[in-house]
């Protein structure tokens, strides 16, 4: 087992590196110092220009690249077959990934390849005396796992993001490029297009959610109350399991456990009683608004700040109170 | 086309306790199957219609794992399968796919694979990927839309967070399916009847040729403990409607929230 922390660089939509790889570089750099330890970042790609560059400023050692004309687009055949390789021929002690689809993909088929666990969307890792270990949650948030790798195995952890602060870049910061060639591996898959996914909401990202639900009592309520809440705030809007089933709301906004997990600074929950469905999506949100007529709703349990009464009534006034005192 | 779809059985929801010895305690929680294995169960009876074969339901778990297996022959599976050994009770994801891949080579004519995209207890969704890695089959997750399947090749759209990414690939493949994909139908009164005494046949470890090594977990839990508790909350009070929405919002705007 190599002495290195590995951290996949993942590219944004605009090719740069994106934010959770900044993070993940900045806590392999944190563990590695502490450990005595290397950080290298492991860029796969179709032309990676300037990026092994970039990961040295943001904490790497070694850049560990396969630029290769077949990794253009990500297939799981070509990333993982790529980075296995990589992985077994340099046995990192950890890689790192984030935790998006296309990540969470990656990381699982590469531990299984590397016949390791993969500690999915995990909010913390740590190493001591050699042993890695991952806390991530589970049961919709209801549970926190700590879990720790076999030594002697490579250790693969996804991330969820902001789960550590971006580290600044040191630009004079310098590293080795590893190259290696694409290894021979069988190519199934064929990615024929990407288009933009028709109505993304991107809730995962949103500082501020407002979600409506039942408690409104119509769609029409819904969309008379909440998107012009949540333009006010500068936020997104959100629903429950519930209005999304019953065809108010399309599926893309629906928080909770079948939907999305979101930990917004601020989330506004409106006529949304709190099954606990719904608040395994939210509950880590750090300051959770709650607007409901019936005063007993669960929501209020885990709500920093509660109104009980009429969302008909009190939302607009709400709305026109935030426009008011914020000046938007 | 044989398509055998991996179904878990889950709480209803996920307001579990934990016990001393770190497992999860469900009791007086209704175990339904799992959500995203029903969106997997109803596209593998979509496709069977159109194409025939068969439709296998495979689960790992004990006895009283056969309740949600015959749910799904309800629906309209024409075949199942669970695997069940009091050595898998302390399977991790790698071990449960370890034994799913060991039980679809043993059947050995399987053209697709369909899962859910993760289970809402575990919620890691690395089964189905580990599973393809095992078996050596290509693997194409989040999965809203299979627009072409047919014999070996499978046209997929995988939904991502921003983009919709269309995959062709060769079959035999192993999917995950998200919500929306389809309309999982209600298993009507007749089928239920009609299953309600199917035999369930029942694979164990040694069926499966499957070592104390295969199932040692790769990860070790070694903690588990609820989330902190959120900080005690207030109810903002109020003559007035207008009255409680100025002081919500003097109490946003202190907090930096907005």
């Amino acid at each position: 087992m190599a002495n290195e922390i590995w951290v996949f660089i993942e590219r944004s939509a605009h090719g740069d590196v994106a934010g959770v790889s900044k993070e993940l570089l900045g806590k392999a750099r944190e563990l590695a110092d502490a450990n005595g330890m290397k950080v290298g970042a492991l860029i796969l790609g179709s032309g990676v220009g300037d990026i092994p560059s970039v990961a040295f400023s943001y904490g790497a050692d070694t850049a560990y690249v396969v630029d290769d004309s077949t990794l253009a687009q990500y297939t799981t055949d070509g990333y993982v077959g790529a980075a296995a390789a990589l992985a077994k021929k340099y046995q990192p002690a950890l890689i790192l990934t984030g935790a998006s689809f296309q990540m969470r993909d990656f990381s699982a088929a590469l531990a299984a390849e590397l016949d390791t666990g993969v500690s999915a969307d995990s909010t913390n890792v740590s190493i001591e005396n050699g042993v890695v270990s991952a806390v991530r949650s589970s049961h919709g948030g209801n549970v926190i796992n700590t879990l720790t790798f076999a030594p002697g195995k490579t250790a693969v952890v996804s991330v969820r993001k902001q789960s550590f602060p971006e580290p600044k870049a040191d630009p004079s910061r310098s590293g080795t490029v590893v190259t290696e060639a694409m290894p021979a591996v069988p190519m199934r898959a064929k990615v024929i297009s990407v288009a933009p996914k028709q109505g993304a909401v991107n809730l995962a990202d949103a500082a501020i959610i407002v979600s409506g639900g039942r408690g409104l009592g119509s769609p029409e309520n819904y969309y008379r109350l909440i998107p012009p809440l949540a333009e006010a705030v500068g936020g997104a809007y959100g629903a429950s399991r519930a209005v999304v089933d019953a065809g108010w709301v399309p599926y893309e906004h629906q928080v909770g456990q079948t939907g999305k997990t979101v930990s917004p600074k601020l989330y506004m929950a409106i006529g949304i009683s709190g099954a606990i469905q719904h608040l395994a999506g939210m509950r880590s949100s750090r300051t959770i608004v709650a607007i409901n007529k019936d005063p007993d709703a669960p929501i209020f349990r885990i709500a920093t700040y509660g109104v009980v009464g009429d969302a008909n009534e009190i939302v607009p006034l709400l709305t026109e109170e935030i426009k008011k005192r914020t000046g938007k | 086309m044989h398509i055998v779809v991996c179904m878990k059985q889950v709480p209803r929801d996920n307001s579990v306790k934990i016990n001393a010895d770190l497992t999860i305690n469900a009791d007086g929680i209704e175990q339904i199957m799992n959500l995203f294995d029903e969106y997997a169960v109803e596209e593998a009876l979509q496709w069977n219609e159109k194409l025939g074969g068969k439709v296998t339901v495979l689960s790992i778990g004990p006895e009283d794992w056969k309740e949600q297996i015959r749910r799904a022959l309800a629906m309209g599976a024409t075949d199942s399968l669970l695997l069940s050994d009091p050595a898998f009770t302390k399977l991790d994801t790698l071990g449960a796919a370890r034994v799913a891949a060991a039980a679809i080579k043993k059947l050995g004519d399987v053209d697709l694979v369909l899962c859910g995209r993760n289970s809402t207890d575990d919620e890691t969704g690395a089964f189905a990927p580990a599973l393809a890695r095992l078996l050596g089959w290509v693997q194409l997750t989040y999965v809203g839309k299979i627009a072409t399947l047919e014999s070996g090749k499978i046209v997929a759209e995988r939904h991502l967070e921003e983009v919709v990414e269309t995959v062709e690939a060769s079959l035999p493949a192993v999917v995950t399916v998200v919500k929306g994909i389809n309309e999982p139908r209600y298993p009507s009164l007749l089928r239920i009847r009609k299953v309600a005494k199917v035999e369930i046949p029942t694979w164990s470890a040694a069926d499966l040729g499957l070592s104390a090594a295969d199932l040692t977990p790769a990860l070790n839990l070694v903690n588990r403990v609820p989330p902190p508790p959120r900080p005690k909350g207030e109810i903002i009070e109020g003559a007035s409607a207008a009255e409680k929405v100025a002081r919500l919002v003097d109490k946003l705007i202190e907090a930096q929230v907005i």
